[in-house]
């Protein structure tokens, strides 16, 4: 018997997702780009490791997750053409004809990007890591994850930009074009910290540390960060972006003709 | 069967549908049939809750489209054939619809092979033509083999071929006691493929009817040919008729049945050649009721 619940409108968008090759792509291209460019940092570090000062504050954990500032952009697209998709298609009317109850259609979306975002950012962070403890391996100094906050910024770099493909997800619900939607996106991870930048600098240092970015690099950082919250409370903080966005994004998703 | 009731919807300052009421009931193929830009894709959004009516509502067997248990089971709809991610293939796209209400992937491949795109299901959309992409928005809207169907605009894009199909296909799904609402701006093409015709015009209400009970309201002319044209074109305006076209086939008359053009012919002693009477087509009758509610006629151009 046919039955329309949340599990089935998941399952659907589910579908969805695996089935767009923006999705799969933006998948292929985050796990390459946090390896990638890890691994290039990584050798970097280990061909100039005798000129590399301030050894003391040395983080091989956040070296490891350098890629993840260039993922991030990847992930948000995904996050963002998982709905813009639907508006420049028009196919939208035809998700809500199957599933008028709008709060339905967007918790699955999220759950879907949740899920699969948290997948494959873990996957990513976790093989970054590995890659480049590998590389420092007998030269430059290595940690492993036993130790509690190095488990704790590799997992948190994963849903940094589980977050962010959120972000850009209700980006999109917002305001429905892939390319504003991918602008406003860009502009809040590099713009706005070039903008505090020229702001006199005891606002800055209260204003950065809000900065998404700024949050990112106290998440996967081992060590607490001077004028930065720490890392579970940065991780909290982006979290409210992401609620206050897709709360925002659904309450005029349900108001708006489609 | 669907009802509107007093349905408004405006915009800032446009107001595309104005108080429109009418009831489209089972086992009937109805046409709605406007202008373009007269408000039946925005009635047939309404329907499926897509867009908010400012006033009044739109309710299927009773009930709102939000308020529909298992939609796709209940109601099919085919609004814009193009408007399918370009990106997906069609078994996917359809198998992501049947998935959203629980409907099994059997009947996935069934409405791919009924639509004749069975052969195509794992190609990707985008390639798709306009008439395939028609065939696949029909796939869809059969997926929960609803009781009710919309259809904006079927037949466009469609070969000969595939109009004689749509237009079997809706008597038959008519003809199982469904309800199907099918809108054109072609008159002559619901003349064809509807039982009973709704007629909108600027978002207003105009006449609701079968092909036959509309083309009677419209009165027809006459066309006569005699043996002395200037005495019988004398003789009928003497008779209150008007003449509206006067060629070689005769004169065109309007205001007269055949039978008094007759009698007046008879009483002037005017031997009668040809005496037709001409019955408005329904392409007439529909430029005569919607001449005041074209939205965007063409002007004459000033300047």
């Amino acid at each position: 018997m046919a039955k329309a619940t949340l599990i089935s409108s998941t399952r659907a968008e589910w579908i969805k997702f695996r089935s767009l090759r923006s999705s799969v792509t933006g998948a292929l291209v985050t796990l390459l780009l946090t390896i990638g460019i890890s691994t290039l940092v990584a050798l970097a570090v280990r061909s100039h490791w005798s000129h590399v000062q301030h050894r003391e504050t040395f983080d091989p954990a956040s070296i490891s997750l350098v890629g993840v500032f260039f993922a991030q952009f990847a992930f948000g697209v995904i996050g963002t053409l998982f709905i813009t998709g639907e508006y420049s298609s028009g196919s939208i009317r035809t998700s809500l004809a199957a599933v008028p109850n709008r709060v339905r259609l967007i918790v699955s979306k999220v759950i879907v990007l949740t899920v699969s975002g948290f997948i494959i950012g873990e996957l990513a962070a976790f093989a970054a890591f590995f890659v480049t403890m590998s590389i420092f391996k007998g030269k430059v100094p290595t940690v492993s994850l036993s130790s509690g906050p190095v488990f704790k910024a590799v997992v948190l770099a994963g849903l940094y930009l589980t977050l962010l493909a959120i972000i850009g997800f209700a980006l999109g619900v917002l305001l429905r074009q892939s390319a504003i939607c991918i602008s406003v996106f860009v502009s809040l991870l590099l713009i706005v910290p070039i903008i505090t930048n020229f702001l006199p600098s005891s606002w800055q240092a209260d204003i950065t540390r809000f900065e998404p970015s700024e949050l990112g690099s106290a998440m996967m950082n081992t060590q607490p960060q001077v004028n930065h919250f720490s890392a579970y409370g940065s991780a909290f903080v982006l979290l409210l972006y992401v609620v206050a966005l897709v709360g925002a994004g659904t309450a005029l998703f349900v108001r708006r003709d489609a | 069967m669907i009802k509107i009731d007093h349905l408004t919807k405006r915009y800032d300052d446009t107001t595309a549908i104005d108080d429109l009421s009418f009831e489209v009931k089972p086992g009937v193929v109805t046409g709605f049939l406007g202008p373009n830009g007269s408000g039946k894709s925005t009635t047939m959004r309404i329907i499926l809750g897509l867009d908010r009516a400012t006033k009044g509502s739109a309710t299927i067997n009773g009930k709102t489209y939000h308020d529909l248990q298992v939609p796709l089971c209940e109601v099919g709809a085919l609004l814009d054939a193009k408007a399918v991610h370009p990106g997906r293939s069609a078994r996917n796209h359809l198998l992501a619809l049947a998935t959203s209400n629980g409907i099994s992937k059997k009947r996935v491949d069934e409405v791919l092979e009924f639509a004749g795109i069975a052969s195509v299901a794992h190609k990707k959309v985008g390639g798709f033509s306009l008439g395939m992409s028609q065939r696949l928005g029909i796939a869809a809207a059969l997926l929960g083999d609803p009781e009710v169907l919309l259809f904006d605009e079927p037949v466009n894009g469609l070969d000969p071929e595939g109009i004689k199909w749509i237009r079997e296909f809706f008597r038959s799904l008519a003809k199982e006691g469904r309800t199907v609402f099918v809108s054109s701006h072609l008159m002559s093409e619901m003349a064809v493929s509807a039982d009973q015709i709704i007629v909108i015009g600027r978002g207003k209400f105009i006449t609701q009817g079968s092909v036959d009970e509309l083309t009677k309201t419209v009165r027809g002319s006459v066309l006569v040919r005699g043996s002395d044209m200037t005495q019988l074109e004398a003789a009928i305006v003497a008779g209150n008729g008007t003449v509206t076209e006067i060629n070689d086939a005769g004169l065109t008359v309007d205001h007269l049945s055949a039978e008094q053009v007759g009698e007046l012919a008879f009483r002037a002693g005017i031997t009668l050649y040809e005496l037709t009477p001409q019955r408005a087509s329904l392409e007439e009758v529909f430029m005569d009721l919607t001449a005041d509610s074209v939205e965007y006629g063409a002007r004459e151009h000033h300047g």
